[in-house]
């Protein structure tokens, strides 16, 4: 056991900090931290998967965002109807199925933080610093989503945004670390999967104490990290997945719980809209570039509400359920009041102080026949918190965007 | 100055073909960098300029926070109960209760922000409806339920194979 005095110390720092590190008798050598676990076809097999779950999540995101964010020159599609129900369900599968393989890709790697030295050469420090992006963007990835979809909110910045501009910082740390890795990975992959040697003990994992078959094997590994991910989704994606939905343990939402049986993120009194929704002088006004501006009484709407359809409504947050509306055809408004042909549509919400007061309709939605602003869901009238007296529900739109409590249509 | 990464040199040594060689996983090395360091840059960008929304100063304590509570106080954590299995739980079942422990963490962790029920909003019947307390406790009963089938099935398996064959061996 070589140990450190002081005059080590004072004659040449650097020099001590490297022995600290590379000595195999100092707390910082890498090898006590070592498993014969750790190995770089772990590393690669868990990179790899964490790569395809991540790059899921950023494609459906992308999706998402295009339907929040809409670009004129990039219409999105309306149909399939349950297009966005089966996106967004996979976006957040994802996400929560990546928590156990994001942590035990980092178990792998982590003691690379204490390796000594650091940086060797030019490629080795542009790499290390491509580090922080790659695993402090996914932690947060991981971390932001799985809270959002507990409507756990303990930060200030707006979760939309924020996910959405790290989630291009992670994605590009990612398209950095594999190039860096390319080789390496490919080596590790292409091998054939044969258990290395487990000659050496290891104090500190315990993987080979005295016999080789102690502790998890790296398939061993391997297996349970898949099983927790297939745990937390088989205990969630019930949300999403009616036949699943008894196993659902974890979900934040049931989609046969909630005001008329079924889910709701914000409730008419939670939205401050109870008096202005059940208001006597309630109208819907239909303005804009119109010819005949309407102001329709809810006596009037009723007679109108005769379309029926069955609509998937799609939480940004992952969970769904289909059901039975009915009411005004959005186009028929359209017509009545005057609108041109092709014309496009801002829905307005009761609801004062929300990001999502207004929805926008290109001209697809705005005149699709299924696009409607409903009285009844489910055979039943709609109730305040489902967004009585109207709510807008259109084919394949997230939830967001099917604006409740809706008093006027603007037409574009 | 521009060399490949050591780690990319060793592993062109050991490929037989294909791979394009040093020059070739520099050139990828500086491509890829370039390409992706484009991309947080134009991340980064956009976080500054919707700076609204994003908060950058309160972002950047969540995102660096995450990583040094992961890697100073969790991975750590981590290594302190992987050290206390390996002393405490013999070899012939650690490899279960290892196991066991990382998905009742997985799950644990997954729940946290439900069973507190941070999210739980008044007025709205829809909100967090189960009990996740209960709903945890049953799925860590599963899990534990399963592991401890599983260790029982092993030790029989071993202690069979002994009695059959005293010869000293792999399992």
């Amino acid at each position: 056991m070589s140990k450190i005095t002081t005059a080590d110390l004072e004659e040449a720092p650097l020099a001590t900090l490297q022995r600290l590190t590379t000595d195999p008798d100092q707390p910082l050598h890498q090898g006590p931290y070592t498993s014969p676990l750790r190995d770089e076809r772990l590393a690669a097999i868990l990179g790899a998967a964490l790569g395809i779950l991540f790059t899921i999540c950023f494609i459906t995101g992308l999706y998402s965002h295009l339907h929040q964010h809409p670009l004129s020159w990039l219409p999105v599609p309306s149909r399939p109807a349950g297009l966005f129900r089966f996106t967004q369900g996979l976006h957040v599968v994802s996400g929560i199925a990546s928590l156990p393989v994001l942590l035990a890709k980092l178990w792998v790697v982590w003691p690379r933080f204490v390796s000594f030295p650091p940086v060797r050469r030019l490629t080795d420090l542009v790499e290390r610093i491509g580090l922080f992006p790659l695993v402090a963007g996914g932690i947060f990835m991981v971390f932001s989503g799985i809270a959002n979809i507990a409507q756990w909110y303990p930060w200030h910045f707006g979760f939309p945004a924020a996910h959405y501009w790290m989630a291009w910082v992670t994605m590009g740390a990612i398209g950095a670390h594999l190039g860096a890795k390319w080789l390496i990975a490919r080596r590790a992959l292409a091998r054939p999967s044969r258990r290395p040697a487990l000659a050496e003990p290891d104090p500190i994992l315990g993987t080979v104490a005295e016999e080789v078959h102690d502790g998890l094997s790296r398939r061993g590994l391997l297996t349970t990290v898949a099983a927790s991910a297939g745990a937390l989704t088989l205990l969630t994606i019930g949300q999403t997945f009616r036949p699943l939905r008894r196993l659902a343990l974890l979900a934040p939402r049931d989609p046969q719980v909630g005001p008329s049986g079924r889910p709701v993120n914000r409730s008419a009194a939670n939205a401050g809209v109870l008096r202005s929704a059940s208001s006597r002088d309630y109208r819907l006004q239909v303005t804009g570039n119109v010819t005949r501006a309407q102001s329709l009484d809810l006596a009037q709407l009723q007679a109108m509400a005769v379309h029926e359809a069955v609509l998937p409504i799609a939480c940004v947050e992952g969970w769904s359920y289909s059901a039975r509306w009915k009411g005004v055809r959005l186009r028929d408004l359209l017509d009545l009041a005057g609108a041109p042909p092709g014309a496009t549509a801002h829905v307005v919400s009761l609801e004062a102080n929300s990001p999502y007061r207004v929805s926008y309709l290109d001209r697809d939605q705005a005149h699709d026949p299924d696009t409607l602003l409903a009285t009844h869901l489910d055979g039943a009238p709609l109730v305040p918190d489902h967004g009585a007296p109207l709510r807008l529900i259109g084919p394949g739109r997230p939830g967001v965007t099917q604006t409740k409590w809706v008093t006027m249509v603007v037409v574009g | 100055m521009s060399n490949a990464p050591a780690e990319e040199q060793r592993a062109v040594a050991h490929l037989d073909h294909g791979g394009g060689g040093t020059r070739g996983a520099r050139i990828r090395f500086w491509v890829t960098a370039a390409l992706g360091w484009g991309v947080i840059a134009y991340g980064l960008r956009g976080m500054l300029h919707h700076h609204i929304d994003t908060r950058p100063p309160n972002l950047a304590r969540f995102v660096i926070g995450g990583a040094l509570i992961h890697d100073l106080v969790f991975a750590p954590l981590v290594l302190v109960v992987g050290v206390l299995v390996a002393r405490a739980v013999p070899g012939r079942v650690r490899a279960i209760v290892q196991g066991a422990l990382i998905v009742s963490g997985c799950l644990a962790l997954f729940s946290y922000p439900l069973v507190r029920g941070f999210g739980h909003a008044a007025h709205n019947p829809s909100s967090l409806p189960h009990n996740y307390t209960a709903n945890l406790g049953v799925a860590l009963g599963v899990v534990w339920g399963v592991a401890t089938l599983l260790a029982v099935l092993a030790l029989r398996r071993r202690s069979r194979s002994c009695s059959r064959d005293s010869r000293p061996g792999p399992a």
